[in-house]
């Protein structure tokens, strides 16, 4: 960053002596423009010396995918980003015959069940009744009036959502993959944690009479940022990070100024 | 030199150890895997797992219509009575239940079994509308509340080969529809509802007067109650109707009281009908080509499309641009269809499920399909039942979600809240929901847990 060129230093008029043309020893004083010293590059340094970097919503150690960072303004923008509470989609993937103290595969084992007499067709009647009740724990922490005409409106679009803070809620969840004892999950929630879709997947477990743990989660959308804006890390230089940053600009705003 | 390297020597001899001592320290991954590799497996749910058939009910309790004795007279000291159950509660009963259907304030559940008893009432029996229920304190006289399900005695003439198909129940009366024995009829006949002829001051409590009809067209497939009238759909697919007409809900073209079932003509004269539907005093008729007819009671623009009286007594064709209709459902002053999409339309008066600020409407509305649950995530969700209480709706969808509507009179709706209820909502019922009968204060959903 701070190899790339300045901006040129401004110019000011000052009255320099130089000698007179007609000869002899007098000086005379000729307006010329000359650069500002102050402006000169070894008078200044170097233009950044400390970066203002903000992370967006927490992601686990245990976990991966898109993590949204500001920088400088952009800070500010992720307070707001916060407050419009959109939901984040992540990949969840979980092995069903082992429970485990921690709900993760790494974690000490504390049982082994069967799990042959689970169909996929019993799991999504679970996540069924799971989108069931959570969709309801929607409606009533959105602190909308239910006896309103714009409450009516609102649960009809689905723009019903809970604007403050507000237990873990899954707003839809549905299974990508089943193959006895794997089976992948795609999981849109708002103010979860990490560990909270690993209980999840835990308590899925129990209720097909059987255990389950999770092997991997895997944040694919975070608010308007998808995988596709997201940068590896082969890209973490500073062009790919411009582009980004260009490309990401007009998305943010739009969905800034629709909520807020 | 020598004493040294025997010093050496004895230091360097392992210690003696006694039983298994091992070294300290985290395990090591190997010894991890071997850990759980060893642990016992567990099994929860054997080759035998069934999925059970559970029946549950919420609303008002004080009737006896919940069939839970403790709500009304608790047996244990720290028991207090439970006037209104808010939230669904599992009713347990001997057999499973494949019919149940909601009164006035009585509930009866049916099973189709080959066993003796197949039919149990619970709630008021003031007019015997649960048959007569011998009191156990006195042997001469009868229970006019009944607080837990108890079996009702039916005049079979082969009582060990006969299924129970089908119950219905009115204001205080109540029908029961079986496959070979034609329909029995028991409660209140002071308007011809039981469809036998009405004898003057006659009293309807404390009797045991079960009243059978076999005479139709054809084998009666489905039996409907109104508040005070009563309707017999044969499978031939026509409709007969007894009972109080002062309304036109009778459909035979008087306003007149009749006793004996008759058969309805008007626009449904030769026309296959496939449901009947009726709770208050206006009825509807679905044929298999998915049209709606409509007879009875107008007051609340329910057949306003089709006439301004305020009473029609003869069915006639309403003539609605909504698609093929599949189910109806009729309400005290609402009304709702399903169409073959899943769609749900309502029209009438009262809440009717499109927020506040619609009181009513002569013309049918659908009700958005976001409201069940369908979105561009979940596209193949659709309602696949629709259900009326007198002033409720109940809807079922394909996933077996419960979402109902409505007035909450006295907490029927189950949602655990006490207001009325502008736009569908879900009940969590542990487990796929079948089937749901709603009355008026109460409703009884037969479930199927996971």
């Amino acid at each position: 960053l701070n190899a790339a060129p300045r901006r040129a230093p401004r110019q000011q008029v000052r009255f320099l002596p130089t000698p007179a043309p007609s000869g002899g020893g007098a000086l005379e004083l000729v307006p010329t423009m000359v650069p500002v010293l102050a402006e000169h590059p070894l008078v200044q340094g170097p233009r950044f010396r400390r970066l203002k970097i903000g992370a967006g919503h927490r992601l686990d150690v245990k976990a991966s995918g898109v993590f949204v960072l500001g920088i400088g303004h952009g800070n500010k923008l992720l307070t707001d980003l916060y407050n419009c509470h959109l939901t984040k989609v992540y990949t969840v993937g979980g092995l069903f015959g082992k429970a485990t103290d921690d709900f993760s595969d790494t974690g000490k084992l504390i049982e082994k069940t069967t799990f042959d007499h689970i169909t996929r067709e019993k799991l999504e009647r679970i996540l069924a009744v799971i989108q069931g009740t959570n969709h309801k724990a929607l409606l009533m922490y959105s602190n909308v009036d239910m006896q309103t005409q714009e409450a009516y409106e609102l649960a009809v679009k689905g723009l019903i959502r809970p604007m403050d803070k507000s237990p873990p809620i899954i707003t839809a969840i549905r299974c990508l993959q089943f193959a006895l004892p794997e089976f992948q999950l795609e999981i849109h929630c708002l103010h979860e944690t990490q560990q909270y879709l690993r209980k999840i997947v835990h308590e899925i477990g129990l209720e097909l009479k059987s255990s389950a743990v999770c092997t991997q989660v895997r944040r694919t959308r975070d608010g308007v940022f998808t995988l596709d804006d997201a940068l590896p890390r082969t890209q973490w230089d500073l062009r790919s990070i411009q582009d980004a940053i260009r490309n990401c600009r007009l998305k943010v705003e739009t969905e800034i100024e629709k909520t807020l | 030199a020598m004493a040294g390297v025997l010093r050496a020597l004895r230091a360097a001899r392992p210690l003696h150890r006694r039983g298994l001592g091992r070294a300290a320290g985290p395990p090591s991954t190997r010894q991890l895997r071997e850990a759980e590799e060893a642990a016992p497996v567990f099994q929860y749910a054997g080759k035998a797992a069934r999925r059970k058939d559970r029946v549950f009910v919420w609303g008002f309790s004080y009737s006896g219509a919940l069939g839970v004795p403790s709500f009304v007279k608790p047996d244990a000291g720290w028991k207090k009575p439970r006037r209104i159950q808010t939230t669904p509660y599992r009713l347990e009963t001997e057999e499973k239940i494949s019919s149940a259907a909601c009164g006035y304030g009585f509930t009866l559940l049916a099973s189709n079994t080959t066993d003796i008893t197949k039919v149990w009432g619970m709630g008021l029996n003031k007019d015997s509308q649960l048959g007569f229920q011998r009191s156990r304190r006195d042997q001469t006289k009868g229970y006019e509340y009944v607080l837990e399900p108890s079996p009702i005695p039916l005049p079979l003439e082969k009582p060990q080969q006969t299924r129970v198909l089908q119950v219905s129940c009115g204001r205080a009366h109540s029908l029961v529809l079986t496959d070979s024995e034609g329909v029995f009829t028991m409660g209140n006949n002071s308007y011809g509802q039981c469809g036998r002829k009405v004898i003057e001051d006659e009293i309807y409590s404390e009797s045991h007067l079960i009243h059978q009809l076999k005479e139709f067209d054809s084998r009666v497939v489905q039996v409907v109650c109104g508040q005070d009238h009563s309707l017999f759909r044969t499978k031939k697919g026509s409709v007969y109707a007894c009972g109080w007409g002062a309304d036109g809900q009778t459909g035979l073209g008087h306003y007149n009281i009749t006793s004996v079932p008759t058969k309805l003509r008007g626009d449904i004269a030769g026309v296959n009908i496939i449901q009947v539907s009726s709770y208050g005093d206006c009825c509807l008729a679905v044929s298999d080509e998915g049209d709606v007819f409509g007879w009875g009671n107008s007051e609340y623009l329910q057949l306003a499309s089709v006439t301004e009286t305020t009473q029609v007594n003869v069915p006639r064709h309403l003539p609605f641009k909504i698609g093929k209709v599949k189910e109806a459902a009729c309400g005290g002053s609402g009304n709702a269809v399903l169409t073959e999409e899943g769609n749900i339309f309502v029209w009438g008066y009262g809440i009717l499920g499109k927020g506040p600020n619609l009181i009513e409407t002569a013309v049918p509305e659908m009700i958005p399909p976001s409201l069940f649950g369908w979105s561009d995530f979940n596209s193949d969700i659709c309602v696949a039942h629709i259900r009326c209480g007198l002033s409720q709706f109940a809807a079922l969808t394909n996933r077996g979600e419960l979402f109902v509507w409505g007035k909450n009179l006295r907490g029927c709706l189950g949602t655990g809240r006490m207001e009325d209820q502008y736009f569908p909502w879900r009940v969590t019922v542990p487990g796929e929901v079948v089937d749901v009968a709603c009355g008026v204060d109460h409703m009884v959903s037969l479930v199927k847990s996971f």
